[in-house]
């Protein structure tokens, strides 16, 4: 009860901050700055408490919320816990507070509406996550555009207004068809059972006929792959992140594109079943050309953001990847991978945006040698670029290599079937690995490594506040990377159901043989991160 | 029943009744007339809580049997409507001191009433024109620019014809059914008598020229723009609450079948998607809020769609949500000298660092406005589309959906020209008037409550 009631807190916490900045007085900006990281900070100590009393062992909701809401509905106030959203959740309240140190410098403007517009975005990134009724999660995931688009569009770079109309049309066209579809799923689950229900845990048992199921998985995964996003409608993607300030692009990259990868694995897939599996090829083929195009294209990129905007689609293909294969070691792959993107791209685009306050332009042409001039930011930025390779000891590598690990699994069942292609597509997904790597330490090289040259010369290095935040960023990676075990135990359960609900047919009609490897039952929660020392890192 | 009894049932009309009568008094006897503003305010407040009152008593009658009858639905629809009317008598104030408009304004109420109590078609026609003629007046009331004339004209001339073919249409009903009752009008929904089908399509064909429905919108934005503010703020709530809540009285739950059913799902879709891309192309607010009222006008019949028993309170919360949001963002508003000027929307950049308030408040309209939740708007749009899904027309929903996307540009635009643009320091917008800010903050806690709990509202008959 107690507990229930502090995620409530966690949850409204940023709501109630952004009432009090609103109320404090104008002028005060280095007050309301304070404010807002002493807030955030909070919040991530709650979340903190909660992630540690989150008991790995119990299957389903855990600090539960659940009221009436608009009873002639059906419609439920229902929040918890779970193995699907625990980790997000943490990694969501734990960059809320490097976001507000980040912009401590940068945001100069408009500094109150700033701040509320990042408690009001946190606030509705939660929500998304711990909603358990499906009417609740909608309100919280349109919701999440709002404070976005003015964020990119007040505090933006030149094209800040083509970009952030450009995204919020975007998102908000896979949003209106997935109304129509989550209405027509609540009418015909309603109309088959009787119960009117927005619960997700009552709309998984609901059953539709497959031609149903894949115009309803078609409308929400519209929603879910643009907001991913997935080759080929990624095209807000880099514009959104160059015009965003750099707030606007951790908090993007950070958690934002999550809620499509969250979105598939606690909706999307979970709900229908079977059109899953009649969509698995494409969903497949589209996860490894995002891998690859997105690799490719960031390998020319010459704006700075650009190249970690086009990773972050190239990464976010492993996620779709580890996920569709419904092989447990992909599914926690995909959730780890999706935290370790979180902070390595967090950090990222926050080194960015240091180096843009000092320099003013994000043209790597105009960079090179800055190991000589700013050498801890230097380490910083390369122990961040190794991490986002997948380098062993970081949390990329848990991430990628279990995805990698469960894809295989996945297409070598099938190909022993008969089927080549899904092994074909995995083979292809490696190669992503080798070009993450060549476009990254090319990136690195030229920006850290060569003849000195930097606009503006001279300037500091990097001051307390900016190594705090990085340092912190760093441990959390490493710490993921070294001692994942923690993680995996409280999303084991998830995973496992997850993977039950994807590969149980509730047409009645299984439409293809069994996937899922027989010996799951058989793993151990660890026998991967033995291997993963000593196997070979890409 | 007992002349008590009727006085009580139409307590809320002979409220309003009485403020007219009283306002008239103090326009002759007092020289110059004051306390208008508190008298109205009085008046429709009392009518207002009187028409809440009533309902909680659950009062169920037919104070004059065939011709007006109240139910808890009527009564929260008074209710409702009188309400709304509170905020635009509030932001009046800065815009006509005088006497007139104030009796005109609670005229049109009154029809309003009757309109909603409506039985016969006798009385429907009676309380549409009373609260239709006023309107003519008041968009000329005050005019502050010669266009004025030609919208009150267009808006006249537009307005009778719809009250023939009401007329025509209702000829038709009588010469088919030989009765006034307006459940001839459901009968002959279902019949396939083609008297009866002309008669109906004359009687739709008048109710989407009063709610401004493609193709018969055409007055709409000229009228919004020529009247004044307050004006055009109760034209588009409650003109179209009243409008939509009694066509939902005369639909009652007839089913809805075969050619009538596209008619009201075609021409209500078509007035969505043109009322949304024509709103991307305008320069003034009043006028884009105009298209917008278009395309709101077609979110509304799509209610008619629904299960019968569904209608009327969908129809209820959407007017509700739309109205609060409508008269938020009028309330809000910040005046000027110059009446074009005042809502040009090139005069709106930067508005956020002139007036952080009232760029907040027409924020959250325009985000109410165009569905996007948590706002109202969202959940009475979520209810209007649940229930057309529900009853079948799953392709409509889904085009009307699409055709609601469309929407969300221009909303967006007033947006970014408020936060996003460079300051225009040289438009000398004024302060927002003491009432008028009021007013504003009102509409917004009202649209909290119906956002953080719509089921305050719904459920309620």
């Amino acid at each position: 009860m107690f507990d229930a009631a502090l995620l409530n807190i966690v949850v409204y916490l940023p709501l109630a901050g952004m009432a009090l900045l609103l109320a404090a007085p104008a002028g005060q900006d280095s007050f309301i700055r304070r404010l807002t990281l002493a807030l955030m900070t909070l919040q991530f100590v709650v979340t903190a408490y909660l992630y540690a009393r989150f008991d790995p062992a119990v299957a389903g909701l855990q600090f539960e919320t659940r009221l009436p809401w608009i009873a002639s509905w059906g419609v439920y106030y229902q929040i918890g816990l779970d193995g699907y959203n625990v980790l997000l959740v943490l990694m969501t309240a734990f960059l809320g507070p490097l976001v507000v140190a980040g912009a401590f410098t940068a945001i100069q403007k408009d500094v109150k509406l700033f701040y509320s517009m990042v408690f009001l975005i946190q606030f509705a990134m939660l929500g998304t996550f711990v909603a358990q009724d499906l009417f609740l999660f909608y309100v919280f995931w349109e919701t999440m555009l709002i404070p976005m688009f003015l964020m990119i569009g007040i505090w933006g770079g030149e094209r800040r207004i083509y970009a952030t109309i450009k995204f919020f049309l975007y998102t908000a066209f896979g949003s209106i068809l997935m109304l129509a579809a989550l209405i027509y799923l609540v009418l015909s689950f309603q109309a088959t059972t009787g119960i009117t229900s927005f619960a997700f845990a009552d709309l998984y048992q609901s059953r539709l006929p497959l031609d149903v199921q894949c115009l309803l998985l078609a409308a929400f995964g519209l929603s879910f792959a643009i907001k991913v996003p997935m080759v080929p409608l990624h095209t807000w993607l880099p514009d959104a992140h160059v015009e965003a300030p750099t707030a606007g692009s951790v908090i993007l990259a950070g958690v934002l594109l999550k809620m499509g990868t969250y979105g598939f694995m606690k909706l999307g897939f979970p709900l229908f079943p079977d059109a899953t599996l009649a969509f698995t090829p494409a969903i497949m083929f589209l996860s490894v050309v995002s891998i690859v195009y997105g690799a490719c294209v960031a390998l020319v990129q010459t704006d700075i953001k650009k190249i970690i905007a086009y990773s972050s689609i190239s990464h976010l293909g492993y996620v779709m990847l580890g996920l569709i294969s419904l092989n447990l070691y992909g599914i926690q792959g995909a959730v780890i991978q999706m935290v370790s993107h979180g902070l390595t791209a967090a950090g990222l685009f926050l080194m960015v945006g240091m180096i843009y306050e000092r320099c003013h332009t994000r043209e790597l042409a105009d960079y090179g040698g800055l190991a000589r001039i700013l050498p801890v930011y230097s380490v910083f930025f390369a122990i961040l670029t190794l991490a986002s390779i997948g380098l062993p000891t970081t949390s990329g590598f848990t991430g990628e290599f279990l995805v990698l690990l469960g894809a295989f699994g996945a297409a070598w069942q099938q190909y022993e079937q008969g089927a080549t292609l899904p092994l074909v597509l995995s083979a292809t997904a490696v190669t992503g690995v080798v070009l993450g790597a060549l476009y990254m330490l090319w990136f690195a090289q030229r920006f850290l490594f060569g003849t000195a040259k930097a606009p503006y010369q001279p300037f500091g290095d990097l001051d307390l506040r900016e190594r705090t935040i990085l340092g912190i960023i760093v441990a959390a990676v490493f710490l993921l990377g070294l001692f994942p075990n923690d993680a995996m135990k409280k999303t084991e359960l998830a995973a496992r159901q997850f993977q039950q609900l994807v590969s149980t047919s509730r047409t009645g009609v299984r439409v293809a043989a069994e996937r899922a490897p027989a010996s799951i039952a058989a793993e151990t929660s660890t026998p991967w991160s033995a291997n993963a020392r000593t196997g070979s890192t890409p | 029943m007992s002349w008590g009894a009727i006085a009580t049932l139409m307590l809320p009309e002979n409220l309003l009744l009485a403020g007219i009568v009283l306002l008239i008094g103090v326009e002759i006897l007092l020289r110059p007339p004051r306390g208008d503003l508190v008298l109205s305010l009085l008046a429709v407040a009392a009518a207002a809580a009187a028409a809440l009152w009533l309902y909680t008593t659950g009062a169920s009658a037919e104070p004059f049997p065939g011709h007006f009858s109240v139910s808890p639905a009527t009564l929260l629809g008074k209710a409702v409507v009188l309400a709304l009317s509170i905020p635009v008598l509030l932001i009046s104030r800065d815009e006509f001191a005088e006497g007139p408009f104030h009796i005109l304004l609670l005229s049109s109420l009154y029809g309003a009433c009757l309109l909603l109590s409506s039985d016969s078609f006798l009385t429907l026609f009676i309380g549409l024109e009373i609260m239709s003629m006023p309107v003519y007046v008041l968009v000329l009331l005050a005019y502050q620019r010669p266009e004025s004339a030609e919208a009150a004209l267009k808006y006249l001339v537009l307005g009778g014809t719809a009250s023939a073919a009401l007329l025509m249409g209702v000829s038709l009903l009588y010469g088919g059914s030989g009765t006034l009752a307006i459940s001839a009008f459901t009968k002959a929904l279902v019949s396939t008598d083609t008297m009866a089908r002309a008669g109906i399509v004359l009687v739709i064909v008048a109710f989407f020229v009063k709610a401004a429905v493609v193709p018969f919108h055409t007055w709409a934005p000229d009228a919004y723009e020529g009247a004044s503010v307050p004006v055009t703020a109760y034209m588009a709530t409650i003109i179209k609450a009243a409008v939509l809540l009694a066509a939902a009285r005369l639909f009652a739950a007839a089913p809805m079948r075969g050619s009538i059913a596209d008619l009201l799902a075609l021409l209500p879709l078509v007035s969505i998607v043109w009322g949304n891309l024509a709103a991307m192309r305008q320069q003034s607010f009043r006028r884009l809020i105009a298209y917008s009222s278009i395309a709101h006008a077609g979110y509304l019949f799509y209610a008619f769609l629904g299960a019968g028993p569904t209608r009327f309170e969908a129809v209820l919360f959407y007017v509700l949500a739309y109205g609060v949001m409508n008269l938020l963002a009028f309330a809000a508003l910040p005046p000027h000298a110059d009446d074009a000027a005042r809502d040009r929307l090139d005069n709106f950049r930067g508005l956020f660092h002139r007036a952080p308030l009232s760029a907040v408040l027409i924020a959250i309209a325009m985000l109410s406005l165009a569905g996007i939740p948590p706002f109202p708007g969202f959940v009475a749009k979520f209810l209007i589309f649940k229930n057309v899904i529900a009853a079948g027309y799953t392709l409509y929903a889904v085009l009307g959906l699409v055709g609601s996307y469309l929407g969300i540009y221009f909303y967006l635009r007033v947006i970014q020209l408020m936060f996003m643009s460079e300051d225009q320091p040289a438009v000398a917008h004024g302060k927002p008037g003491t009432l008028a800010l009021g007013a504003a903050l009102a509409c917004l806690a009202a649209a909290v409550v119906l956002g953080v709990y719509p089921a305050s509202m719904l459920g309620r008959f």
